[in-house]
């Protein structure tokens, strides 16, 4: 349908042949402009055409449980309850979800989409637009302005009614430029007629003024553990895993909220265990994750030890591979714990900041590592 | 002739030496038929490279063996052309998209597009799809890693990724995410023992366990390089003795030997004298962050107490430093000046204790 | 003779776009037409065209008028055109500068062999003139190139600028054949001239652009020249300070000894010199224009003499304007003029001497006059600038007169300095150089003027903090003056020692020449040993230093050589590979840019993870509250 949409006065005198390169052009044309849903989805079941058994086990778990609709969306209540109003012939505001990674923004807007349009229509009155894509001012301008003009009927074709407007769907918004998000406002207001914008983000810090006031603003709350575990019980039921409480325990620990991360996990150790089993070492391999064990020996050795054991702490650790932003943030987790004063504290935690930053620039591991820790070593042994 | 390093690399996923149950996994991994995009990561050394081959070659069999070095040109939207040099098989490619500076993201896109766009040619493999493997991904820009997490999705059906990276604290969250983290720890002291050993029974030599102990404290666990040292080691002296020195590479001593001049005088004219061989050390292709990490050992080990940790910060400070900055001289040179000026105060204090 | 044949071919191309009428309404066509229907006509007279083929290229509008109306133009022209010198004695260059050129196109010119010339020096010492004036005295003729106004190709149509290729190049070809035919055609009479030049001389003063980029045409040009040359060529380039140094870019050392290129440099005219050549000016013009105007003060002349820095084509036209009647500029200069303490001849005469005997704060002060009034910059050489900087001369306690300065609280006592006599970016502006670069210079020189450690320490971060300053090549060009002034004037704060070293030579920075062997060894490594399949890293420190140890037959001739040369090192303590280059006293910046460096910054790795280090820092707040 895109093609139709782009291209409405498409010559009919074209050879097949021509008609043929016309097309694929246009498609990849779309296809590096970045219309996910539209462009995906063919190529999808051209390559499944063949064996379509063996691509179903190959789509991710994230998306074959990902909820179909509103109701299941887990643990969001009041957005949950807006959007069932606006399914019930309600007028539907712009959206702005935003809120910590995996915790259902994507889904729940897609669900909505789809028990709004339903799978027909969806194609045509969903745009679908997220970080990856090209998305500079000129993409907001043309693309975004182009698919807003469109006007649309209030019917679906089968009979039954729909909202008479089109969603745009601007996932990562967070990562658009303040130019980019400044030519949306102004589309915004104009096409509020015809269509609904829902911007997603994980940062509401990161979109400008304008636009958030433009927008009804929903919060999605870490899920809660319980939530969380409940979901990854019903999975590892219907996928026929073997697990124990202590598995999926350590799954919702590592996952921290995060219920896509939790998912992904999930499939991986089932993908890497032997008879989609999974054990407990599985999950905090996968994750990366440093056995607590070893932080706390870490923690001990700057309590007590000397700087040369501590020099073999962390290089132990170094060479075991772990990364030390995930070392960081463990560290950071058991410090707040110990028995420390608030000075010590913020002494540690403001080098950890340091450490984080020098980290994300590209410093070396091992020598921030042994910085941090004889920071920990210097604080303890202050008045203590 | 070559190498032992090469000459004795395991070739199949059950031969591998050491973490065993990894390589379990991995081949059940390969059993299951579907395979996600994986992130290997672990020290240089860890056998990361191994893993992979490996896996590759259970995936396809002995094809994978088969390489080929290609030179590619790829234009730039810019219409600038990158020069890269990838390593192929028919089954998949290998590149280091870093080498080509700050325009890795194009790189990345065109060669990923060109692999999943073409079409394995034998079907009697019953993959349907190609592999990628990137290297060096913790050296890749912001730029490039976002686009390569889009390049990830768009081709998932005919293509999958390899991740290669010494850290994944480099690595965005999104690629992350997107990615299966396969976690190479270095092999123990013991483990590399037993594969010094077993190389060295195959070779038809004997070596004895003290100096193979040696040998593998000496390389810090480091495989390639321990092997590389018990090769050295043949070169030295066969039959091998208990005791034998085990050669270290020339720029260590060098750099040690520099380390020793700053500790034994602090002055202007000896910083000179240490500028000259960081200098040297440079154009022997020393990468300055080796440099200064090398030196911080060095010069830890000659220093006690309160002042190591003082020296750990500064190493900290301008190792991140040398990472932002534009000329590696002016960190390496103002941390070594740093050292000798509290070093020297240090020893001052010292004095002045001992006096009274 | 294929040279012959491509400028013919270039011709007739030049031709054909004047053929084509469609474009000559364009006014910028009809402009030139005049001097281009002499190309149209060397159909007719070849000989006679190529001939005057220098000439005609010399289209200027301004400079044809002139020569067409002797009379008019001696009410308007410049003084500097107006009081030419004459003779060798009203030339302001030393005599034995003279002498050298004289000689030299003496033994040139009577020889059938021709040779090459080249001089150098600032502009406006005379490098023209005396080249001119020597060929009148010598009587021979100069022929001279001058680049041909290439106005077509912009003006006209797409289409032909295709045809014709480039337009450099066709500058280029014609620089070739200008070169070709005044060497080997002897000079027709043409019209009836004196008759009585003999010799000939080519006198080259701008170059096509095109060699500014690819020096090695040039070089190739001169090759072809040497071999066949029958007249002396002779090559002015002045000497600029700006750091693009061109005689030394288009000259290397190498092809001076190639081609036997002798050089004659010639120096910035001396003060006395320039003080006579203006009080003669004066004293003809204010005879001439009776009464209007009076002989300007000897302190004046001075003045525009000191402004000048030795150039005396600057210095006569500022006198010009200096003496046009009732301007506000005179009172201007005047009222400065009475605000300054007295300033004795011998100042500028000997400036030596002056320095020593003067007190430093009169000398402060000329300098900002000599900025105020001059009309030309004074740059710096490098050299000195440097030494400004490296020497850190302070003033004394009673220098700094008025109000004195609060003192700083005793914890920070150890902070306080003495007046600085430099202003230090005003230094580094003066050497015109990049910030990066002068960083570089400093860098490399800067520990010879340290004693103690712990100042070297506060000095090597400062140039650390520098270097950080302008990492990002995006916001480079605005934090570079930030990034020079934070090392020169850190340099300065941490040389508290002050002591005086005396002389120390300088040397060049040897950091650009490690960054680019690194560079270069980096990627043969990875070029020659690609089949290891290893990271770059373990590659450089693992493999290449082992393999050197080894005994490993299979290697081909270029790896060997290379394991010999970067794989091992020399454990001998302290052999120094690197030669220091000496910074010679009037040295002009580097040539090589570091765009390569810019890159490699540019690929490293930024991105900041803002949220987490807010996570960080939200704690530490809420801890310390």
């Amino acid at each position: 349908m895109d093609e139709v949409t782009k291209h409405p006065g498409r010559p009919l005198w074209l050879s097949a042949e021509q008609r043929l390169i016309y097309k694929t052009s246009a498609e990849m044309q779309a296809f590096l402009k970045g219309a996910t849903v539209q462009t995906t989805r063919p190529q999808k079941d051209k390559a499944a055409g063949l064996s379509t058994e063996k691509k179903a086990k190959a789509i991710p778990w994230v998306e074959k449980y990902r909820p179909k609709s509103v109701d299941e969306v887990a643990y969001q209540d009041e957005v949950v309850a807006v959007l069932k109003k606006s399914l019930e012939g309600a007028d539907l505001p712009n959206l702005l979800f935003y809120g910590p990674p995996g915790t259902g923004k994507t889904s729940t807007i897609l669900a909505a989409a789809r028990e709004l349009y339903g799978p027909v229509l969806y194609r045509q009155r969903v745009l679908e637009l997220n970080a990856s894509d090209e998305r500079g001012i000129q993409v907001v301008r043309e693309k975004v302005k182009n698919f807003a003009q469109l006007t649309v009927a209030g019917t679906r074709q089968d009979g039954k009614p729909c909202p008479p407007f089109k969603i745009i769907i601007l996932d990562e918004a967070d990562s658009m430029t303040a130019p980019a998000q400044a030519a949306l406002r102004r589309t915004m207001e104009k096409q509020s007629r015809t269509t609904r914008f829902c911007l997603i983000c994980n940062y509401i810090s990161r979109i400008i003024e304008p636009l958030t006031s433009r927008c009804s603003k929903f919060r999605f709350k870490p899920l809660a553990n319980q939530i969380q575990e409940e979901r990854l019980l019903a999975i590892c039921d219907k996928e026929n895993l073997k697990y124990t409480k202590q598995s999926i325990a350590a799954l919702v620990r590592v996952s921290e909220g995060d219920l896509r991360k939790a998912i992904t996990f999930l499939q991986s150790a089932a993908r890497l265990g032997v008879d989609k089993e999974i054990t407990e070492k599985a999950i905090t391999d996968i994750a990366g994750v440093v056995p607590p064990k070893m932080i706390d020996n870490l923690l001990q050795i700057c309590f007590k030890g000397t700087f040369e054991k501590l020099e073999i702490a962390v290089r132990d650790m170094v060479d075991e591979g772990y990364a030390a932003t995930t070392i960081l943030s463990q560290l950071h987790e058991s410090i707040i714990e110990q028995d420390l004063n608030d000075k010590q504290k913020s002494a540690i935690t403001e080098k950890m900041a340091v450490v984080s930053k020098c980290l994300s620039d590209g410093a070396d591991e091992y020598l921030q590592m042994l910085s941090l820790c004889s920071v920990i070593m210097q604080q303890s042994s202050q008045n203590n | 002739m070559s190498l032992w390093v090469d000459k004795y690399r395991p070739t199949a996923l059950g031969k591998l030496d050491f973490h065993k149950e990894q390589a379990a996994q991995l081949r059940n991994l390969v059993q299951c038929g579907d395979f996600p995009h994986l992130l290997v990561y672990g020290p240089s050394g860890a056998g990361k490279k191994t893993r992979i081959m490996c896996l590759l070659r259970e995936l396809y069999g002995a094809g994978v063996e088969k390489l080929r070095i290609e030179h590619q040109t790829i234009v730039a939207p810019s219409k600038k052309k990158i020069e890269i040099n990838t390593i192929a098989s028919n089954y998949h490619l290998e590149v280091n998209p870093s080498d080509a500076g700050n325009q890795d993201r194009v790189v990345i896109q065109e060669l990923i597009k060109t692999v999943a766009q073409s079409q394995q040619i034998q079907s009697s493999t019953q993959r349907e799809f190609k592999v990628v493997l990137l290297t060096e991904v913790d050296r890749l820009t912001k730029d490039a890693q976002h686009a390569l997490r889009r390049t990830m999705e768009k081709y998932m059906s005919t293509c999958r990724l390899i991740l290669c990276s010494t850290s994944t604290s480099r690595v965005i969250g999104p690629i992350r995410s997107r990615c299966l983290a396969i976690r190479v720890p270095l092999p123990s002291t013991e483990e590399v023992c037993g594969v010094l050993t077993s190389v060295c029974k195959k070779e038809g030599l004997t070596l004895p366990p003290e100096l193979a102990k040696q040998i593998s404290e000496k390389s810090g666990r480091n495989l390639r390089k321990a092997l590389l040292m018990c090769e050295a080691c043949r070169v030295q002296q066969y039959p091998f003795s208990v005791d034998q020195e085990v050669p270290v590479t020339d720029w260590e001593v060098y750099l040690r030997e520099t380390a020793n001049a700053i500790v034994s005088q602090q002055s202007p004219q000896r910083l000179l004298e240490v500028r000259a061989r960081l200098y040297e050390l440079l154009t022997h292709c020393i990468p300055p962050e080796i440099i200064m990490k090398g030196l911080v050992t060095e010069l830890l080990s000659n220093c006690d107490g309160q002042l190591k940790t003082e020296v750990a910060h500064m190493a900290a400070y301008y190792e991140h430093r040398l990472q932002l900055g534009n000329k590696a001289i002016y960190h390496l040179e103002a941390f070594t000046a740093k050292f000798m000026a509290i070093y020297k105060k240090f020893m001052e204090d010292g004095l002045d204790a001992m006096m009274f | 003779m294929n040279k012959l044949s491509l400028g013919d071919k270039i011709a007739s191309s030049n031709l054909n776009h004047w053929v084509d009428p469609s474009f000559t309404d364009l006014p910028a066509e009809s402009f030139s037409l005049p001097g281009r229907s002499k190309v149209s006509c060397s159909k007719a007279e070849p000989k006679r065209a190529r001939k005057r083929k220098g000439e005609d290229s010399r289209r200027d509008p301004a400079t044809s008028y002139l020569q067409k109306e002797p009379g008019q133009r001696d009410q308007d022209e410049p003084w500097v055109n107006r009081y030419m010198p004459c003779s060798q004695a009203e030339l302001a260059v030393h005599k034995k500068k003279i002498e050298e050129v004289e000689n030299w196109i003496r033994v040139h010119t009577n020889s059938s062999k021709g040779g090459i010339l080249l001089l150098t020096g600032p502009s406006g010492c005379g490098k023209t003139t005396t080249v001119q004036l020597l060929s009148q005295e010598l009587g021979f003729r100069i022929q001279e190139w001058i680049n041909p106004t290439n106005l077509e190709p912009y003006s006209s149509s797409q289409d032909e600028w295709r045809m014709n290729g480039f337009s450099c190049s066709t500058q280029l070809a014609q620089f070739q054949e200008f070169l070709l035919r005044a060497n080997k055609y002897c000079c027709l009479r043409m019209t009836d001239d004196d008759g009585a030049t003999e010799g000939k001389l080519i006198l080259v003063e701008d170059l096509p652009n095109q060699f500014y980029r690819q020096p090695g045409r040039l070089h190739d040009n001169l090759r072809h020249f040497v071999k066949t040359s029958r007249s002396p060529l002779v090559f002015i380039v002045s000497d600029s300070l700006s750091g693009d140094c061109s005689s030394r870019f288009l000259f290397p050392r190498e092809i001076q000894e190639e081609l036997v290129i002798s050089t004659i440099s010639f120096n910035p005219v001396a003060p006395t010199m320039m003080i006579k050549v203006l009080t003669r000016i004066s004293t003809l013009e204010a005879g001439k224009s009776c009464g209007r105007m009076s002989v300007p003060e000897k302190g004046v002349l001075e003045m525009l003499c000191m402004g000048s820095s030795g150039d005396i084509r600057s210095a006569i036209n500022s006198l010009q304007f200096f003496s046009l009647p009732d301007t506000s500029l005179e009172k201007e200069l005047w009222r400065m003029k009475k605000d300054r303490p007295v300033i004795s001849v011998g100042k500028v005469v000997s400036r030596t001497n002056q320095r020593k005997n003067k007190s430093k704060h009169t000398k402060e002060q000329e300098e900002e006059q000599e900025q105020a009034i001059g009309v030309k910059d004074a740059s710096l050489f490098l050299f000195r600038a440097l030494g400004k900087i490296l020497h850190c001369k302070r003033g004394n306690h009673e220098a700094a007169e008025g109000v004195p300065a609060p003192a700083l609280s005793s914890h920070l006592a150890h902070h306080h300095r003495k007046t600085l006599l430099v202003e230090p970016e005003f230094v580094v502006e003066r050497s015109h150089m990049s910030g990066e670069f002068f960083n570089l210079y400093l860098h490399q020189n800067y520990l010879d003027f340290f004693s103690e450690v712990e100042d070297v320490a506060r000095a090597s971060e400062y140039l650390s903090d520098a270097d950080l300053l302008t990492s990002d090549w995006t916001s480079r060009s605005t934090m570079e003056e930030y990034g020079s002034s934070v090392a020169t004037r850190g340099l300065l704060h941490s040389n508290c020692q002050q002591i005086s070293v005396g002389f120390r030579p300088l040397h060049k920075p040897s950091w650009l020449l490690v960054s680019k062997k690194h560079r270069e060894n980096c990627l043969a490594a990875q070029s020659l040993f690609r089949s290891f399949c290893l990271t770059p890293v373990s590659l450089q420190t693992e493999l290449l230093p082992y393999l050197a140890k080894l005994t490993s037959p299979m290697r081909n001739q270029a790896q060997i050589a290379f394991i010999q040369d970067v794989g091992q090192m020399s454990l001998r303590s302290f052999s120094i590979r690197l030669k220091l280059e000496a910074l010679t006293d009037k040295e002009p910046g580097p040539l090589v840019t570091d765009a390569e460096e810019e890159q490699e910054s540019a690929r490293r790795w930024r991105l900041y993870h803002t949220v987490e280090h807010n996570v960080y820092c939200f704690e530490v707040t809420v801890l310390q509250v």
